[in-house]
């Protein structure tokens, strides 16, 4: 033996101290929580890995801090080494069980599937999931963003592309700009043409944008949905299994109408609604910084409680969200330091641990189900 | 009254004529599935605008039988009905309001 037994450090000791830290949203200790990984111990040396369920969490540092010092406060310990990860969990049911002529979509390689939405058009859903998008990548989560607007796709211009993507028979690859997987209709038709098409192909080019796209394995992918509450939302809540809802809204009364209305929508298909967002809550002065609210503001917050669902906070108007989306550079990856960039950075960090808390949170997990009938 | 987010966690065919669903509190729903078939409440079987059932129940064969369901999102089931009809979705809600086993019945 090289260490001398009585002097060092023991597992038992380094776990026990372990349980005293708290996953804030979860409010279980991250040993209970099962987050401790690979503890190896050498006399007063203490390595340990620490696997959060999102790479996005709004309170890894901080974890990762209190970490630390209960640690160094055992006696022997000379050296502590903490390495944070993340296995984000899949929020996806299961297979269901095999129905002949089934048209259920299985996607058991995405993770979770967030839906970005607003009752009415124009309130900036498409900025906000493509923000999200890129802030969830950023933290080294796998993203993909696909566009649900048939009619009106945003995603190739506030992304900067303007390609077609490669298509292999059945399959096609989806564009990877900026360290996420992107589709839209808008690399599928030239921009001078318009899609005009009846409800039924809207289901089906959905439908293909979920089956026929080569997404590989996906920690996120953010669904950016055409305004309203028509045939694409009802595609995506019936044949995609969403694991949550993000609510835009701007602050003025006929925005929240809208909000209201497609957070009911949500709520009768049974999807959660993770949150509402109050976009154009105020505007940013680019000489001082300081947010001006210009529109009433306080209108998100009081639709969420309304619906007893968190409010995620306001994103100010910036003339450089404007910029970015319009010459492909979206704002987190453009200005990542400013204050409208760091809104939408904390956004994502809520969105991830919500869905975290979700999957913790519910006792029984949804699954499909199917019955063939024997006769 | 059920939870609003109770969910099916197994269908069962219990007899020819009997559906048994499983709910994720624990209950256990029976229906006769002739039942079902007439309760639908797609557009073709009640009116959109004046909701009046436009279903003739006589029409419905009495061997009637689901050839198979499944569910659609997270909200509710949609059957194939041995008529050839498979427009109807059957919202969670609906089909636990609808429950006819003894202790559902009473209320």
């Amino acid at each position: 033996m090289f260490f001398n037994k009585k002097n060092s450090v023991t597992e038992a000791q380094v776990l026990e101290k372990l349980r005293e830290v708290n996953d804030p949203d979860l409010n279980r200790d991250i040993v209970t929580l099962g987050f401790v990984k690979d503890l190896k111990i050498k006399g007063g040396d203490v390595s340990f890995k620490v696997e959060l369920t999102t790479p996005a969490c709004p309170v890894k540092e901080q974890l990762k801090s209190e970490c630390d010092t209960k640690v160094r406060s055992i006696s022997g310990v000379t050296s502590v080494e903490i390495e944070m990860t993340s296995n984000v969990r899949s929020h996806q049911p299961g297979p269901s069980a095999s129905v002949p002529g089934s048209t259920k979509v299985s996607l058991p390689n995405i993770k979770n599937m967030i839906a970005v939405a607003s009752g009415k058009g124009g309130v900036g859903k498409s900025t906000v999931a493509v923000n999200l998008a890129l802030a969830l990548a950023k933290e080294g989560a796998k993203v993909g963003l696909l566009d649900a607007d048939i009619y009106g796709p945003s995603i190739p211009i506030m992304m900067g592309v303007k390609r077609r993507p490669d298509v292999h028979g059945e399959h096609v690859h989806p564009i990877e700009k900026d360290g996420i997987k992107l589709i839209s209709m808008g690399f599928l038709v030239p921009e001078n043409q318009a899609v005009v098409w009846r409800g039924p192909m809207v289901h089906g080019a959905l439908t293909q944008f979920l089956t026929q796209v080569q997404w590989g394995e996906l920690d996120y992918l953010i669904i950016d949905m055409p305004p309203g509450t028509g045939d694409a939302q009802l595609t995506m809540s019936q044949t995609a299994p969403l694991s949550g809802a993000i609510i835009v809204t701007t602050p003025q009364e006929v925005s929240l109408l809208d909000a209201r209305r497609g957070l009911l929508m949500f709520q009768n298909v049974k999807v959660p609604v993770l949150g509402v967002v109050e976009n154009m809550s105020g505007f940013v002065c680019s000489h001082c910084d300081e947010v001006t609210p210009i529109f009433r503001t306080g209108g998100g917050k009081k639709i969420a409680d309304e619906f007893q669902v968190p409010f995620l906070g306001g994103i100010p108007i910036d003339p450089l969200v404007a910029e970015g989306g319009d010459l492909g550079k979206p704002i987190v990856l453009a200005q990542p330091d400013s204050e409208v960039a760091k809104r939408f950075i904390s956004l994502a960090g809520q969105v991830a641990s919500k869905l975290s808390t979700l999957q913790f949170q519910s006792t029984a997990s949804f699954k499909p189900v199917g019955l063939s009938w024997q006769t | 009254m059920a939870d609003v987010n109770v969910f099916p966690t197994e269908l069962r065919q219990m007899s020819p004529t009997l559906l048994g669903i499983a709910w994720s509190d624990g209950h256990h729903s029976k229906y006769q599935v002739r039942n079902l078939r007439l309760s639908c409440r797609c557009a073709g079987c009640i009116d959109e605008w004046t909701r009046k059932k436009i279903l003739n129940d006589e029409s419905v064969p009495e061997d009637i039988y689901p050839k198979s369901m499944e569910s659609v999102g997270r909200y509710a089931l949609k059957f194939s009905w041995s008529d050839s009809h498979d427009t109807g979705i059957y919202t969670f809600e609906q089909l636990r309001a609808q429950c006819e086993c003894p202790a559902c019945k009473k209320h």
